[in-house]
């Protein structure tokens, strides 16, 4: 599976990196930066709660 | 499966005994169903956690283009604005009301914010009983967001009647809405007329115009920007930081567990906008039949989204009637969720974090007296709340 960004949403909130650090990180612009795209079973549970968390959905999964 | 026809309710959401304690009548509509008709507000209320956070995803079904307002004069007046629009329009309208609000534009301002707080709070409890509501509720945020658009003078005097009146005037046409639009008027009059020259150099106000100058945002959209700062930022925070107080005066175990582990800050700010939503109800309108849970909202309908029923919703949330910050329920619906989330909520989250974690560092106990409600068409908040002793930390 793979997180996707859609980056003209993503306003930089920060809760998908309090939610998943190991797989995403805002930059020190404040900007998104995904570290991660594709995604094991190992790191689903993850990947799908930063999804959740996001207040804009400007995260999914494809 | 053949769709059905909501259940019906001959509950009015705007009823005064409804706006001062909305739950146990949230907890009947949830019960009835995901979708409620509710003829006295000609609506379609939804009731249940999944309903709606699925509806405010799904603005191809649920508009907002003039249908967030329960009057049609509020949602003419509302009209070009991007919480009034879907997108492609919103999106544009969206990234120009967010360049100067998101957190990547407010990172700066978090320790001038956190020590406001901490000064705010220390003078308090050194006086050791005050008014929560206008000591600390309404004095923080109006101070972090007069200074950070700018405004000086009348301006800052007016902004809590400006701030009350433009969330009063979306409810329903009854005697509320109607005292308040000649003052939600004034302060449409003032965004309409505010020039650069009105606001403080060097603050987030004079920036938008500057903006406008450059061509970076559309010529006349920057008092539309202020307009909106105004009337969505004030009165939302306002309530919340009156709730944390009353919370924790309610729930000493909570405001404890936040002074042994100062990690739970974001959390228990988290549980106290589940808890009690700011934010009473919002409008959207089907643009086609919508089948929610079996049953039919009927294309045109008017659709009432009742964030603090899903907040308290036994089917997504365990326990849901108790204050629990450890819950840290960081999808709670008291922002909305998706392309119209609250545009505000980073600098709601910077100002309420240095409440909470002021608080937090500064008191053991809070006694309080009873606390008063005054029935409000879209925001619902404590008018006063004494505080009759502090146990200092």
């Amino acid at each position: 599976m793979k997180i996707v960004l859609d980056r003209p949403r993503c306003e930089g909130h920060g809760l998908c990196e309090e939610a998943a650090p190991q797989l995403m990180h805002l930059d020190d612009d404040g900007e998104l930066v995904i570290d991660r795209e594709e995604v094991g079973d190992t790191e689903a549970p993850l990947a799908n709660a930063a999804v959740r968390v996001c207040p804009v959905a400007a995260l999914r999964i494809a | 499966m053949p769709l059905s026809d909501p259940p019906v309710s001959d509950l009015d959401l705007f009823d005064d005994k409804v706006l001062i304690d909305p739950y146990p009548s949230y907890s009947a509509l949830r019960d009835l169903g995901s979708v409620v008709h509710l003829p006295a507000n000609d609506a379609y209320a939804l009731t249940r956690y999944d309903a709606i956070r699925s509806a405010l995803g799904d603005w191809e079904s649920f508009s907002s283009a003039g249908a967030i307002g329960f009057n049609p004069a509020v949602n003419e007046a509302l009209s070009g604005t991007s919480l009034s629009s879907d997108p492609p329009v919103h999106t544009r309208l969206r990234a120009t009301l967010t360049a100067n609000l998101s957190p990547r534009a407010l990172r700066g301002l978090k320790d001038g914010i956190e020590a406001k707080a901490d000064a705010l709070v220390t003078e308090l409890v050194d006086k050791g009983s005050f008014e929560a509501i206008d000591a600390l509720a309404r004095a923080f945020p109006l101070e972090v967001v007069a200074d950070l658009i700018g405004f000086t003078g009348h301006v800052r005097d007016n902004m809590l009647r400006w701030g009350q009146a433009a969330m009063q005037v979306i409810g329903p046409m009854n005697q509320r809405t109607a005292e308040n639009f000649p003052i939600a008027g004034e302060l449409y009059a003032w965004c309409s007329s505010v020039t650069a020259d009105d606001l403080a150099p060097g603050s987030v106000g004079r920036g938008i115009f500057e903006a406008e100058d450059r061509g970076e945002i559309p010529p006349g959209t920057a008092g539309h920007i202020i307009h909106q700062y105004l009337g969505a930022g004030v009165d939302t925070t306002i309530a919340s930081i009156g709730n944390i107080v009353a919370l924790f005066a309610e729930h000493p175990d909570q405001l404890a567990q936040v002074r042994e582990d100062p990690s739970l800050v974001p959390a228990a700010f988290n549980e106290v906008l589940r808890y009690w939503a700011p934010l009473h109800v919002w409008g959207r309108r089907a643009t086609r039949d919508v089948e929610v849970d079996g049953a039919l909202i009927p294309e045109g309908a008017r659709v009432a989204i009742l964030f603090g029923a899903g907040n308290r919703d036994p089917r997504h949330y365990e326990n849901p009637d108790a204050f629990l910050v450890e819950r840290n329920p960081t999808d709670h619906l008291s922002f909305g969720y998706g392309p119209h989330g609250c545009a505000g909520q980073g600098l709601a989250r910077l100002e309420a974090h240095a409440v909470v974690k002021a608080l937090s560092r500064r008191v053991e106990r809070l006694v309080v007296g009873a606390g008063v409600r005054v029935p409000s068409n879209i925001t619902r908040s404590f008018e006063e709340l004494p505080v009759l002793e502090v146990v200092p930390a």
